[in-house]
C-alpha cells in the first residue's frame, strides 16, 4: 500500500516542529470538517510553552507542546507517522534528521522554510528521498482531501477550506512548483475534486522529486488525471516527458509553465523562486512547455486556456456531508484556560439525620491532593500529606516567615498582609528548597550516575543540594520528623528516589555530620515514589509537577495556618509597634 | 533561496586559502594595504594577468583581460574598463603555458551529489568541443580517488576542492582553463556560485559583501533590497521600463509569473514598467513601504496612459485584509497625484480575509475615482492584469 492509500487508511498523526499557530488551527479545521472525531496534530515541539490552545470545531482545546522530539511521551509516540516542520531555515535540516531518527516508522512530511541550503537538501535526499514521501523544501505540503492537510495547502481560513472543497476526495493529482499557485488550482479544480496534491515547492532540489510525485499520481486508483504547474529554470519537466515517452506515465497531464515574461528581460531574470533562473536554453518555460507537448501533454500556452482545459478533465467528486461553518464562524477565544478544581455540585456533608458522619480518612488532605493534582489521589498519598500538614502548620516563632508576620501585625496590618509578608518570605532559604529537592533526586535518578559522582558533580559546580542539612540535627541525633516520614516506605514496593536521596546523604555525612536528609529531603523524596507507585504518575507527569512548583506548595499550605496563628497571637497581645532594640542592631562604621 | 555569483579574487581564496597570490583592487594598484591575504608587491619585474572581476562572461572577448602587465603598469591598463563603468579588478601572476595545456573543469551540486565536467583539452574554446567533455558523479567523499585517476587530475587538488566546495556551500564552480603542471594545478580563470541560503552556515567565510553586482540598479531596486534583508516575508522589485504603462504590485512568487506572462503573451510586453512581488505574509507597514516604491516608480513614468496591477492567487496564509490595508495607505498618500495622472488602478485577489480586504480596496478606490475593477478568487487569476491592458491599449 503506497502512502497516499495509508493516508486514506487513517495514517494521519502529525508533529508540529515549529510555531505557526495559524497553519495548525487550519489543520484542525479541515480534519474537523472531514469529519474526524479528533484532531490528526498529535503535538507541538516549541520552546517556552506546554499547550497552545486551539479550535476544534466551535469548541476550544489544548494541544501538548513539547520541549523536544525527545520528550514526547510514548503513548503519543506511536501514532505519530507525519513531520510539519515550520522551523527556519537554519534548524530546519537538524530537526527534521531528528525527527525520521526517532520516527523510523513516519511515512512523510513538509518541509516549509524556503532558506535551506541545496547541501542540507541533497543531504536529505540522500537519506529519506527513497522511504519517505518529504514535501518541499518550501511551499504548502501536501493534501489530502478529506483525510490529511500537511501544511498551508488549500488555505487558512475556514471559508477557504470550504471554497477548496477540501474535505471532499475527487479524481484530480494537483501537482505544483508554488505555494500560492498550488492553492489557486486547488481552487481552480474544486468541481472536479482532488485525489491528493503535493506542492513540491520552488527550490532547487525538493527532497520528494517531480518523478516520485508523478509515479505516486500514476499507482493511484482514484487519480484519473494530472494537473501540473511548474516554472522557468531547472529541467524537472524533462523528466515529465520522460516518463511520457517511456509510457510510465499513462493518465492524462496537463501542465502549465510559467515564465514566458523572462523573454521581455534582457538577461535572464532571477525570479521569486530559488530555482526560477534560466540557466541553460532548455530551461526556459517555452522550451519546457513546447517539449512537454511533444511528449502528449497538454500544455497550453495561456493561463486562461489552461483553466480551459482543466474544466474538461474527468471529474468525479465525491461531496461529503457538508458541515454547517456558520458556529465556526461565529467562535470567540477565550483568554484563560482552566479545569474544573472541585466539583460544586458535591457538597461536603458532615452531618447526616443528626449524626455526625465521618467522611472518611485525612478527608481534607485528599480534598487538597485532587484540587493541586487534577484527578483523585491514593489513600496513601493523602494519609502522606496529611502528615506532612500535622508536622508544618509550624516551626516556632524564630523562623523568618514567623519574624515577618508578627512585625507585620504588630505595625497595624490586617490579616491577608500580614499572612502576605511571611508567605513572601518563602524562597530558597526558607520553606522553598523542597521543589529543589524534589528536582535533584528525580535529576540525579535520570542521570545514571551514582550519588559519590552525582554529589562530586554539584560540588564542583558550586551548587547546593537542596533537601540535605540542618543547623541543629546531624549524624547521631537524628531529625526525629524525617524518621516518622521514612516509615512510609515500608508501604511501598519500590521507593528510588528515597533510596538514591538515602546515598545522597550517605557521601555527604562523610563530609559533614551536619549534612543529613533534612524534612524537605524527605518529604519530596518519599511523595514522588508514592506518586510513581500508588498513583501511577510517569517521569514526565512528575516533572511537570516540579515545574509547575507543586511540593513547594505542600509546604505553603499548612505554613498559612502556622502564619496566621501567629498574626492572631499578635493581635491578642497587641503589644505595640516593633522597634528593633539599638543593642540587637550592629551599625558597622566605614 | 538562489545562488549568486561571488568575485574570482573571492572563488579563489576559498578554494586555496593562504597560497592564492592574487590581489585585488578598486582605485589603483597596489591597493592599500588592509591586512590579510592580500601581500605586498615586492617584485617589479613581475609580470600579472589584469581581470575586470565582477562576474562578466566572455571577460577575455570583451577586451575586459590583459596579459603579462608590470605592476606599475597595471592602474593604467584598467583606466578604460573603469570609464565603462567597471570598478571591480584583480591581478595575479601570469602562468607560461601552452595554449594545449588548457583544461577544463567544473563542479555543479546535483540531486545525486556534485557533479563534475572535465575535458583534458579544450579550455577556453571549451563550447566548441561538446564531446570532449567527460561527466562525473561524486556522490560520496569515497568517489574521488578512482575521479581523480580516470581523469588524471591531482587527486590532492580534486579532494582540497570538493572539501572547500561542500564546506563553503557553492553550487557551482567554473576553473577555465585549469592548467596542471608537474602534478600541481593551476587555476587561471574561476567563476562560482554560492547558495545564499548558506551564508549563516559559513560563518563569515563568504558574505553578502562578496557577491557581486552585475548591473547598475534602480534606486527603488536598492531600497527594496533593504527593505527585504529586515523582515522573514519576500519583496521583490526590479525595474525593466521606467517608462512603461504597466506598473505590477504582485504577490506570490508563482502567481506572480502568471500574471505577468499574460502581459507578455497579449503583446503587452513592451507596456511593462516592474516585475516583482511581495509573499510570505508581510505585514501592513512593510506592504505599505514596499508599495510606496512601486507607486513612485508609477508617477514617475512618462507614459501617457497608466494603471497599477494589484494581483495574485490565492493565497495560503498571507491576510489580504491587513496587507490590502498597507497597500491602501500608501496610495492615500498620493491619491491626488495619481487621480491628476488619470491612472487607474486594477485588483484581483484571494486568500485569508479575502471579502474584507477586497471591499475595503474597492471602497477605498471608489471613493478615491481611481477604480478600474476588482475581482476575487472566483475571477482568473489574469483577470486584472487583463483590464489594465485593455484600459491602458485604448
Amino acid at each position: 500500500m503506497n502512502v497516499i492509500d495509508q493516508i486514506r487508511h487513517g495514517a494521519d498523526g502529525i508533529l508540529v516542529l515549529g510555531n505557526h499557530p495559524e497553519i495548525v488551527q487550519s489543520i484542525l479545521d479541515f480534519d474537523f470538517l472531514s469529519g474526524k472525531p479528533a484532531p490528526s496534530i498529535i503535538g507541538i515541539v516549541t520552546q517556552n510553552r506546554r499547550a497552545l490552545k486551539c479550535f476544534f470545531g466551535a469548541k476550544e482545546m489544548l494541544i501538548p507542546c513539547f520541549k523536544s522530539v525527545s520528550t514526547i511521551p510514548e503513548t503519543k509516540k506511536e501514532n505519530i507517522r507525519f513531520m510539519l516542520n515550520v522551523q527556519s531555515g537554519r534548524r530546519v535540516f537538524e530537526s527534521t534528521v531528528s525527527f525520521f531518527e526517532t520516527f523510523p516508522n513516519a511515512l512523510g512530511g513538509h518541509i516549509f522554510a524556503e532558506n535551506m541550503p541545496e547541501s542540507q537538501a541533497t543531504e536529505l535526499i540522500k537519506r529519506f528521498g527513497k522511504e519517505k514521501l518529504i514535501a518541499g523544501p518550501s511551499g504548502v505540503g501536501l493534501l489530502v482531501p478529506g483525510f490529511l492537510k500537511l501544511g498551508a495547502s488549500g488555505g487558512v481560513g475556514v471559508p477557504q477550506l470550504v471554497q477548496g472543497k477540501l474535505s471532499s476526495p475527487g479524481s484530480v493529482a494537483v501537482v505544483s512548483t508554488s505555494g500560492g499557485m498550488t492553492n489557486e488550482l486547488i481552487v481552480a479544480v474544486a468541481n472536479a475534486g482532488k485525489s491528493f496534491s503535493v506542492c513540491i515547492g520552488g527550490d532547487r532540489f525538493p527532497v520528494t522529486s517531480l518523478t516520485d510525485v508523478l509515479a505516486l499520481a500514476e499507482a493511484d486508483k482514484q487519480t484519473e488525471a494530472i494537473v501540473y504547474f511548474g516554472e522557468l529554470g531547472g529541467s524537472d519537466e524533462y523528466e515529465i516527458v520522460e516518463m511520457l515517452e517511456k509510457r510510465q506515465l499513462t493518465k492524462p497531464i496537463l501542465c502549465y509553465i510559467a515564465g514566458i515574461i523572462d523573454e521581455a528581460f534582457d538577461e535572464h531574470m532571477q525570479f521569486g523562486h530559488a530555482k526560477a533562473l534560466v540557466a541553460h536554453k532548455d530551461e526556459s518555460a517555452r522550451a519546457k512547455r513546447e517539449a512537454l507537448k511533444k511528449a502528449g501533454a497538454i500544455a497550453p500556452d495561456t493561463f486562461p486556456e489552461f483553466l480551459a482545459e482543466m474544466r474538461k478533465l474527468p471529474g468525479t467528486l465525491t461531496d461529503t456531508n457538508a458541515i454547517d461553518i456558520k458556529p465556526l464562524m461565529e467562535r470567540q477565544k477565550s483568554i484563560l484556560s482552566t479545569r474544573k478544581i472541585v466539583d460544586l455540585e458535591n457538597v461536603p456533608e458532615y452531618v447526616k439525620g443528626g449524626k455526625l458522619v465521618k467522611r472518611g480518612e485525612n478527608a481534607f488532605a485528599s480534598a487538597t491532593l485532587h484540587a493541586l493534582l487534577g484527578r483523585e489521589a491514593s489513600p496513601l498519598a493523602g494519609a502522606f500529606v496529611e502528615n506532612i500538614f500535622e508536622l508544618l502548620i509550624d516551626h516556632g516563632g524564630h523562623v523568618s516567615g514567623a519574624v515577618n508576620t508578627m512585625i507585620t501585625a504588630r505595625a497595624g496590618k490586617d490579616l491577608v498582609s500580614s499572612l502576605a509578608a511571611g508567605l513572601l518570605t518563602i524562597g530558597p532559604r526558607f520553606g522553598g528548597a523542597v521543589n529543589d529537592a524534589a528536582r535533584t533526586w528525580m535529576d540525579g535518578i535520570a542521570s545514571g550516575k551514582s550519588a559519590a559522582d552525582f554529589v562530586e558533580e554539584k560540588t564542583k559546580k558550586g551548587e547546593l543540594l537542596a533537601g540535605i542539612g540542618h543547623k541543629k540535627y546531624r549524624v547521631g541525633i537524628p531529625d526525629p520528623r524525617v524518621e516518622a516520614l521514612s516509615q512510609f516506605v515500608s508501604l511501598l514496593k519500590k521507593h528510588p528516589h528515597y533510596d538514591f536521596a538515602r546515598s545522597v546523604e550517605e557521601v555527604t555525612t562523610g563530609k559533614n555530620g551536619n549534612l543529613i536528609l533534612n524534612v524537605d529531603g524527605v518529604m519530596s523524596a518519599v511523595l514522588l515514589d508514592i506518586l510513581a507507585e500508588a498513583d501511577k504518575f510517569t517521569v514526565e507527569e512528575l516533572r511537570e509537577l516540579a515545574d509547575a512548583e507543586f511540593f513547594n506548595a505542600l509546604f505553603v499550605i499548612p505554613r498559612s495556618v502556622g502564619f496566621i496563628s501567629h498574626f492572631i497571637e499578635q493581635k491578642k497581645n497587641d503589644e505595640g509597634l516593633f522597634r528593633l532594640p539599638d543593642e540587637l542592631l550592629f551599625e558597622r562604621g566605614d | 533561496m538562489p545562488r549568486v555569483k561571488i568575485t574570482e579574487y573571492k572563488a579563489k581564496q576559498l578554494l586555496l586559502g593562504d597560497a592564492y597570490q592574487g590581489i585585488s583592487f578598486r582605485d589603483s594598484f597596489p591597493p592599500p594595504y588592509q591586512g590579510g591575504g592580500q601581500g605586498a608587491v615586492g617584485d617589479t619585474e613581475m609580470r600579472y594577468v589584469v581581470k575586470v572581476d565582477q562576474g562578466i562572461k566572455k571577460r577575455f572577448k570583451q577586451g575586459l583581460v590583459k596579459i603579462g602587465v608590470l605592476a606599475n603598469e597595471i592602474s593604467a591598463v584598467v583606466e578604460p574598463w573603469k570609464e565603462k563603468g567597471f570598478s571591480q579588478f584583480i591581478a595575479e601572476p601570469l602562468l607560461d603555458h601552452a595554449v594545449t595545456e588548457e583544461q577544463y573543469f567544473s563542479l555543479e551540486r546535483v540531486r545525486e551529489g556534485i557533479r563534475m565536467l572535465h575535458a583534458a583539452e579544450g579550455g577556453v574554446d571549451i563550447e566548441a568541443h561538446p564531446e570532449a567533455v567527460q561527466t562525473y558523479v561524486i556522490a560520496d567523499a569515497s568517489d574521488i580517488a578512482g575521479i581523480a585517476k580516470k581523469s588524471g587530475i591531482p587527486e590532492k587538488f580534486l579532494l582540497n576542492t570538493v572539501e572547500a566546495f561542500e564546506k563553503k556551500m557553492f553550487g557551482f564552480l567554473e576553473i577555465n582553463p585549469l592548467v596542471i603542471k608537474d602534478g600541481e594545478a593551476h587555476l587561471l580563470d574561476a567563476a562560482a556560485l554560492v547558495d545564499s541560503s548558506g551564508e549563516f552556515f559559513v560563518r563569515g567565510s563568504w558574505t553578502a559583501k562578496d557577491i557581486v553586482k552585475t548591473k547598475a540598479k534602480h534606486e527603488s531596486e536598492g531600497r527594496v533590497e533593504e527593505l527585504a534583508k529586515t523582515t522573514p516575508a519576500s519583496l521583490k522589485l526590479s525595474v525593466i521600463n521606467p517608462d512603461g504603462a504597466l506598473f505590477f504590485l504582485l504577490s506570490g512568487g508563482g502567481g506572480s509569473i502568471v500574471i505577468a506572462d499574460e502581459a507578455e503573451l497579449e503583446g503587452a510586453g513592451k507596456l511593462i514598467a516592474n516585475y516583482g512581488e511581495y509573499s510570505g505574509g508581510p505585514t501592513r507597514e512593510e506592504t505599505y513601504l514596499y508599495a510606496r516604491e512601486v507607486l513612485s516608480l508609477l508617477l514617475s513614468s512618462k507614459a501617457p496612459k497608466k494603471a497599477l496591477v494589484i494581483a495574485g492567487g490565492v493565497a495560503n496564509f498571507t491576510d489580504v485584509k491587513k496587507t490590502f490595508a498597507g497597500i491602501i495607505d500608501a496610495l492615500s498618500e498620493q491619491s491626488d497625484e495619481l487621480r491628476k495622472q488619470g491612472v487607474k488602478v486594477f485588483v484581483r485577489r484571494g486568500g485569508p480575509n479575502e471579502a474584507e480586504g477586497l471591499s475595503a480596496m474597492k471602497a477605498f478606490l471608489e471613493q478615491e475615482k481611481l477604480l478600474g475593477s476588482v475581482h476575487g478568487s472566483d475571477e482568473v487569476i489574469t483577470k486584472a492584469v487583463e483590464d489594465a491592458i485593455a484600459f491602458v491599449k485604448v
